[in-house]
């Protein structure tokens, strides 16, 4: 069997699966029993929010070592549903290396997508429903749709313009957030300032950090927990610095 | 009459869409956005019903955990995606808001307050997901004699 073939295999099972957006203990073990259901008794991986190492011994006592960094990503749930179910059948069935390779190669380009004019409307849907959560009435749920709408716009087609720091781009989002509805309701839409803007921050909140901060440290994986905590805590810091830029700004009007 | 519609049905059926609309921005499809909607309204429900504290949050976290645990189990899926969506109109962004109007009024006490309830907040949604999903995978393999999927 070609080793560094199951090698590349192996790691690009875990670099998808952590693009996706899946837990480092699904990323460990999936390439674990992959690795395994190839016939190798003793694999080892390590894996941290943007990194993946994989390393194998051959039965001739060869080892093989190999790492890939992960850069920043968002969270594509159909893909990794796609990648579990791909490892699983793996798993059960090992096919030839190649064959295997193609499939999961081939795992990205067939995962549906939505168009981001459809992502678009979701960003105003979105806050328009929270809208009466927080008390809001019609006016606001309206008001609330178009600053979510602006976000949306920000966070889609504004990347080249804000770049990919993703601290720096929840702060100039929640300002376009706050600015927008202190726009609206100064022009009338909307009744209450504070219900408007919060509905439409909700859809900049942490709350993909906070949750996999907490899977993470449900797992055992406390450096993993920490990062994402952290994360999850300047993600806040973020959304607080726009929303005060965007008070500051109402309150000299 | 009406105000139980005003006060859970109404806002239980906003969470349910928030929720489905939120489900485009994580490319869920198919079943799997149903399932994240009811997560959401069951838990703004739970949450209302309790109280709207952050005891309440502790409780309605604690069951969209048990919820998406069992739903991942029945569709043989990732449990992250359920989670996440459901949890997010939890996750308190009005605190983070209202925290800011109080420091930028320079209003020191309230900002404090507001300040240190958000993280109780985002506390107890942390704590309550994971109390039950760890108490749901030790009970798993005793409800169900089959092995446990990944």
């Amino acid at each position: 069997m070609d080793y560094d073939q199951l090698l590349n295999l192996s790691v690009e099972l875990g670099c998808q699966l952590m693009s996706s957006g899946a837990e480092i203990y699904r990323v460990e073990e999936s390439v674990r029993r992959l690795l395994q259901a190839y016939g190798l008794d003793s694999p080892e991986v390590f894996a941290i929010p943007n990194c993946v190492i994989v390393s194998i011994t051959t039965p001739q006592g060869h080892p093989i070592t190999r790492m890939r960094r992960i850069g920043g990503h968002g969270t594509d749930i159909e893909l990794l549903e796609r990648c579990n179910a791909l490892c699983r059948q793996l798993c059960a069935h090992p096919p030839e290396i190649g064959k295997a390779q193609a499939l999961l190669s081939a795992l990205p380009e067939q995962t549906p997508r939505y168009p981001p004019r459809r992502v678009l409307l979701a960003y105003g849907i979105a806050p328009a429903f929270f809208s009466p959560i927080f008390g809001g009435c019609i006016s606001d749920a309206m008001a609330a749709m178009l600053a979510g709408l602006s976000v949306g716009v920000c966070l889609l087609y504004g990347g080249r313009f804000i770049g990919s720091n993703s601290f720096f781009r929840t702060a100039i989002c929640s300002v376009v957030a706050s600015l927008m509805s202190l726009l609206l309701v100064h022009l009338g839409l909307g009744r209450s300032l504070d219900t408007v803007t919060i509905s439409a921050l909700m859809v900049l909140v942490p709350g993909v950090a906070l949750t996999n901060a907490m899977r993470e440290i449900m797992a055992g994986d406390i450096i993993s927990g920490l990062c994402r905590a952290a994360e999850s805590i300047l993600t806040g810091t973020a959304i607080a610095i726009g929303a005060a830029i965007g008070l500051a700004i109402g309150g000299i009007f | 009459m009406p105000d139980l519609w005003y006060i859970y049905i109404l806002p239980c059926l906003c969470s349910f869409t928030a929720c489905v609309g939120l489900t485009l921005v994580f490319n869920i499809h198919g079943v799997g956005r149903l399932i994240c909607g009811v997560g959401g309204a069951l838990g703004w429900l739970i949450y209302l019903l309790a109280g709207s504290s952050i005891l309440a949050a502790f409780l309605a976290s604690a069951a969209i955990g048990l919820y998406a645990e069992a739903m991942a189990r029945l569709r043989r899926c990732p449990v992250t995606g359920y989670l996440l969506v459901a949890l997010l109109p939890l996750v308190p962004g009005g605190g983070i808001y209202f925290a800011m109007s109080y420091c930028v009024a320079g209003d020191i006490q309230r900002f404090l307050d507001t300040l240190l309830h958000t993280f109780g907040m985002a506390a107890a949604l942390a704590v309550g997901a994971m109390m039950t999903s760890s108490l749901f995978r030790a009970a798993y393999p005793y409800l169900h004699r089959t092995k446990p999927g990944a």
